[in-house]
């Protein structure tokens, strides 16, 4: 037998057990809190998220499959691939798209992309070089073709045209001898890494961050979760006042009373 | 009394007409779209007979210059341009505040001749588009700064369409001076 008195529900041992549960949520709370409060010094909307899983939990997938076309100047080969309005040199995000791709060749100088009305030039390391809209020349544009190493446009109407060696100005020529480009089938391999580099400018590290600390993150009711989490923050803001002010009055009580009776 | 209740009702129904009209004849929340094809923008400038297109390659320094305007980093390595003697066309695009506005740009002898905007894709700060603020730019030029010697005012509520016409007007500014600093130093050597 002991003589321990059984535990009284005080305002301490709550304001403990309290602390203790809401101890890892406050946690999130506060450093979520601090990061957001300085996106840009931690670069948070800049820096994207390529963890698979994180990924899947967003439920970030394409919605369709990716338009590629294989281009090649011997002895460079790449890949461009169009896929949900991004444009792709190999597995690297080039820019946005507003308009379907139609094509894309290797040319003397530049690999040429062709849109609906539009032209994209880039070089054959990758780097975006121009955006010509087509609209002064011609427009509808329906295939991509290569002629002397130039390319040649096949309009609607259907007009073929020919562009100049640096691509300013195109000229009409007849449909003759001219290579068309073809759709490229992805191997498995090369469609993971399209996938990889899709989801990769698909989530940005800002929106985990503003999910972990709204709790959206961890579903639909997350969010009340991180509403208990600031209740008992509350709680524990008014707790932690009450036991100090008990002990003070305790303390004041003790002292006066050893004053007083000189123990 | 029958006289007076027709007039009412005469001035009712008028007032109610006049009210649908006055609804009607209010333009729609959003008014953007594309107001000249950038083509179209080029004839008119060269009055039906636009000179072949060139463009100027970016070194560097200069695309450094862009992205100070800019502020954000630029994507290209070359910009098109229609020239006639010392007066240059320009088709540039930069973002409101998510998509691109695309800018017609004229400059004459290093001074802004005229700012059209040509496409407008947001569905706030369409008025950029109108000739009370696109003729704020005309005549200004080009400070050591690279800021324009004019001061153009904002529209309320549409401050960020504001700035972006404002910095592709600075580009455009800059570049036609590079491009007539070069046609200098050829005929030099």
């Amino acid at each position: 037998m002991t003589n321990r008195k059984p535990k009284k529900l005080t305002a301490f041992l709550w304001h403990r057990r309290i602390g203790l549960l809401a101890l890892l949520l406050v946690i999130i709370l506060a450093i979520t809190g601090i990061m957001l409060n300085h996106t840009e010094k931690f670069r948070l909307d800049e820096t994207y998220i390529n963890n698979a899983w994180l990924l899947n939990w967003y439920g970030i997938t394409p919605e369709d499959e990716p338009v590629s076309f294989r281009v090649s100047n011997e002895p460079e080969s790449h890949i461009i691939s169009a896929w949900n309005n991004q444009l792709f040199f190999d597995d690297i995000a080039i820019t946005g798209l507003e308009q379907d791709m139609h094509g894309a060749i290797g040319a003397e100088q530049f690999i040429v992309v062709a849109l609906d009305n539009e032209i994209i030039l880039l070089s054959y390391e990758g780097e975006f070089i121009e955006r010509v809209s087509t609209s002064i020349s011609f427009s509808n544009i329906q295939r991509l073709g290569k002629k002397y190493k130039r390319p040649v446009i096949e309009t609607s109407e259907p007009l073929y045209y020919i562009a100049d060696e640096h691509i300013l100005d195109w000229d009409v020529i007849s449909n003759e001898d001219i290579e068309w480009t073809e759709r490229y089938s992805l191997d498995e391999d090369e469609y993971e890494q399209l996938l990889v580099a899709y989801r990769g400018n698909g989530l940005k590290l800002e929106r985990v961050i503003l999910d972990l600390h709204s709790g959206r993150i961890f579903g639909e009711y997350g969010v009340y979760l991180m509403d208990a989490a600031a209740i008992a923050l509350l709680w524990l803001s008014f707790s932690g006042l009450w036991v100090w002010n008990s002990r003070r009055r305790k303390m004041r009580r003790k002292k006066h009373y050893r004053k007083h009776h000189r123990i | 009394m029958k006289d007076h209740v027709n007039t009412i009702k005469l001035l009712l129904i008028s007032l109610c007409s006049l009210g649908i009209l006055i609804i009607a004849s209010t333009p729609p929340a959003n008014a953007g779209g594309v107001y000249q094809e950038p083509a179209d923008f080029i004839n008119e400038v060269f009055d039906g007979k636009p000179p072949k297109a060139d463009v100027l390659w970016l070194n560097k320094e200069l695309k450094q210059q862009i992205v100070e305007i800019l502020d954000h980093k630029y994507n290209g390595l070359r910009v098109r341009y229609w020239q006639k003697q010392k007066r240059s066309a320009w088709v540039l695009e930069e973002i409101g505040k998510e998509k691109k506005i695309t800018t017609g740009i004229v400059v004459n002898n290093g001074r802004i001749e005229q700012v059209k905007v040509l496409v407008f894709r947001e569905s706030r700060g369409w008025e950029v588009r109108h000739d009370f603020f696109t003729d704020q730019f005309r005549q200004a030029s080009l400070k050591d700064d690279n800021r324009l010697d004019k001061n153009i005012d904002n529209i309320s509520g549409a401050t960020l369409s504001v700035r972006a016409i404002r910095k592709l007007a600075r580009i455009a500014l800059l570049l036609d001076q590079q491009v007539q600093d070069k046609q200098v130093s050829k005929k030099t050597l």
